[in-house]
């Protein structure tokens, strides 16, 4: 009789590991060795950099020199300068409830529970005008605070939350009108989508912010800031357009034919069947595009605005903390990658679960 | 006479150039099931689409239940309202559980309120034996319970008529007999129906009539007996022959 043998062991121990992975030739083993030197200088350089040798209070201020590590004192002395702009001080508590709100809008419209067509409007509209509310004032005792006061990050969430609200609906619009069955909708809706995207973002909102008044009475030509995100907002909807189209001609002709043979009336066709497809087949798309116009919000530092980007600049413009605009564009890129790398993250957890089952 | 549930006069279809349908003219009595077949390319399909008007056409006549089914979209909506349909692929709605998919064609298309809809729903669920499946979505079940759930999202709004485009052709062979059981039970009620298939066997057996078509031209006509056993056109021999080899 012949015992039988024991299946090999499947797991690799860690050792194992590093020898098929690191060290399996001998070149192998050199880049690894310089890789791994390299890595654990740049590290402690950096820690030592942003933690070790910082200096983390005002009081402190005179040992922010060259040798020293970060300078984070920086941003305790203008952190609500970055954040909040030129927004009165006594009344920030409002801008930061408000950017709370919008936070949490976007978090609840990230649930699949609010994805309906009445609930995601009814939760934005709510939001938003909690937002504006907020923000602007005027009632209940809370001062009227003008949108040219409005600055730093609850500006750039503004413009961006301002952005996807109304963008999304248009979206829509323009990509049915774009599948219309009359010529005439179809081709001047096509013609305006192509004309939108070939145009810079950039010279759509100088138009928006400079040329637009000279153009429509004072009557109708709302606020500066209105226009630039009413324009940003076509702006986006252009493209998203032509994502969500995609969307619906990936959506089998079947879907339709079914939905039309059953009765179903034409909005219900395009609300209940048509779209919900069309936004899951295109999701990780319309994420990119979010993140894409989340980043973008800081070009309307050039047309005058004071987002989060600009009031940076302003932080480390003015001498006293000249030196540290390291500190403060490394605080300004961690603010940037926790909203980018969360949307992204939440991309991913989507297509997971889409995967594994249904959204 | 018995009343006329589908009647159709010098009907002429093209796509572009190609000439789909050729002068069809057809009647179909309330209560009959009548099955369509013949040769793929023949304009089968087509002549059913047309019926409720998911297929234009150029010229000639439909008329479903005393209403002329053309352009009038008002016209064409009060069709579909009686007329139910199954598709060859089911065409059940992928993000919508199975029960769903039977309630919201309900609600939207009869302004049904919700509670009636998911007890019309579950009863034609229970009929067709997937009643047990109603929380699961479409692509979690078998092809051929997929198109039972898609035969009950059509019964429960309670059509007269049923069309039935190639329901087991998408289907693997052992699945086929169960939507055709189901199937066979509807024509023993007083359903109008209009199936185009290729299972002879189910034809022979359900068919009140059995109408042959090729190149987009109604070749033969004539009860089961009459089709099967003496053929009068050449065209139908060889078809005949053709499916039962």
């Amino acid at each position: 009789m012949i015992e039988a043998v024991p299946p090999p062991s499947a797991r690799m121990s860690t050792l194992n590991w590093a020898r098929k992975n690191f060290f399996a030739t001998w070149y192998d083993a050199v880049f690894s060795i310089i890789l791994a030197v390299l890595i654990i200088m740049g590290l402690n350089a950096l820690i030592g950099w942003a933690f070790l040798d910082a200096i983390w209070s005002v009081e402190n201020k005179d040992q922010c020199t060259y040798d020293a590590g970060a300078c984070w004192a920086v941003i305790e002395s203008r952190g609500r300068l970055i954040l909040f702009g030129l927004y009165p001080y006594e009344e920030q508590w409002r801008s930061t409830i408000a950017c709370l709100v919008v936070i949490s809008t976007i978090a609840l419209s990230c649930l699949p529970v609010f994805w309906s067509i009445r609930r995601i409007p009814i939760l934005w509209i709510a939001g938003f005008t909690i937002f504006v509310l907020l923000m602007r004032g005027g009632f209940a005792g809370m001062p009227l605070v003008s949108s040219d006061q409005w600055g730093g990050l609850s500006l750039t969430i503004f413009i961006f939350a301002g952005v996807f609200v109304i963008g999304m609906p248009l979206a829509v619009l323009f990509a049915l009108a774009r599948r219309s069955n009359l010529p005439v909708i179809a081709k001047s809706f096509g013609f305006f989508i192509d004309i939108v995207r070939s145009l810079p973002l950039l010279t759509i909102l100088f138009a928006a912010a400079v040329i637009v008044p000279l153009l429509l009475p004072e009557a109708i030509q709302g606020n500066k800031l209105m226009r630039v995100v009413i324009a940003f907002a076509i702006f986006f909807a252009a493209y998203q357009a032509e994502i969500i189209r995609a969307g619906l001609q990936s959506t089998p002709k079947g879907q339709e034919e079914a939905a039309v043979a059953l009765g179903m009336p034409y909005w219900s066709l395009i609300s209940d069947i048509l779209l919900p497809q069309a936004f899951r087949n295109t999701l990780p798309s319309t994420i990119n595009q979010a993140v894409i116009t989340f980043k973008e919000t800081s070009i309307v530092t050039i047309i005058g605005f004071f987002e989060v980007m600009a009031s940076g600049n302003a932080a480390i413009g003015n001498g006293e903390w000249g030196n540290q605009y390291v500190e403060v564009y490394v605080f300004l890129a961690l603010i940037y990658f926790i909203f980018v790398f969360g949307l992204s993250r939440y991309g991913a957890w989507l297509e997971t679960r889409m995967r594994l089952g249904h959204a | 006479m018995p009343e006329v549930a589908i009647s159709i006069e010098s009907l002429e279809k093209h796509f572009d150039k190609f000439h789909a349908l050729k002068d069809i003219n057809l009647e179909v009595p309330d209560g009959q099931t009548l099955v369509i077949c013949g040769p793929s390319g023949s304009g089968k399909s087509t002549l059913i689409r047309c019926m409720n008007g998911l297929e234009g056409y150029t010229s000639g006549q439909i008329e479903v239940l005393g209403l002329p089914v053309g352009d009038n979209a008002l016209v064409l909506d009060k069709v579909r309202k009686q007329v139910g349909m199954v598709f060859q692929n089911f065409n059940l709605f992928p993000h919508l559980t199975i029960l769903e998919n039977c309630v919201l064609p309900q609600i939207r298309a009869i302004g049904r309120d919700r509670k009636a809809a998911t007890a019309e729903a579950m009863d034609q669920l229970h009929k067709m034996q997937v009643e047990a499946h109603s929380k699961k979505y479409p692509d979690q079940i078998s092809g051929g319970q997929q198109q039972r759930v898609a035969l009950a999202r059509a019964l429960s709004l309670k059509p007269k008529i049923m069309l039935f485009d190639e329901p087991t052709s998408a289907l693997d062979p052992e699945m086929i007999s169960e939507v055709l059981d189901v199937m066979q039970d509807l024509t023993r009620a007083d359903m109008t129906i209009v199936c185009v298939t290729h299972e002879m066997g189910f034809a022979r057996a359900v068919a009140d009539r059995i109408i042959l078509m090729a190149e987009g031209v109604i070749v033969e006509e004539g009860s089961p007996e009459q089709m099967f056993n003496d053929p009068q056109n050449e065209i139908t021999k060889e078809f005949m022959k053709v499916v039962h080899s």
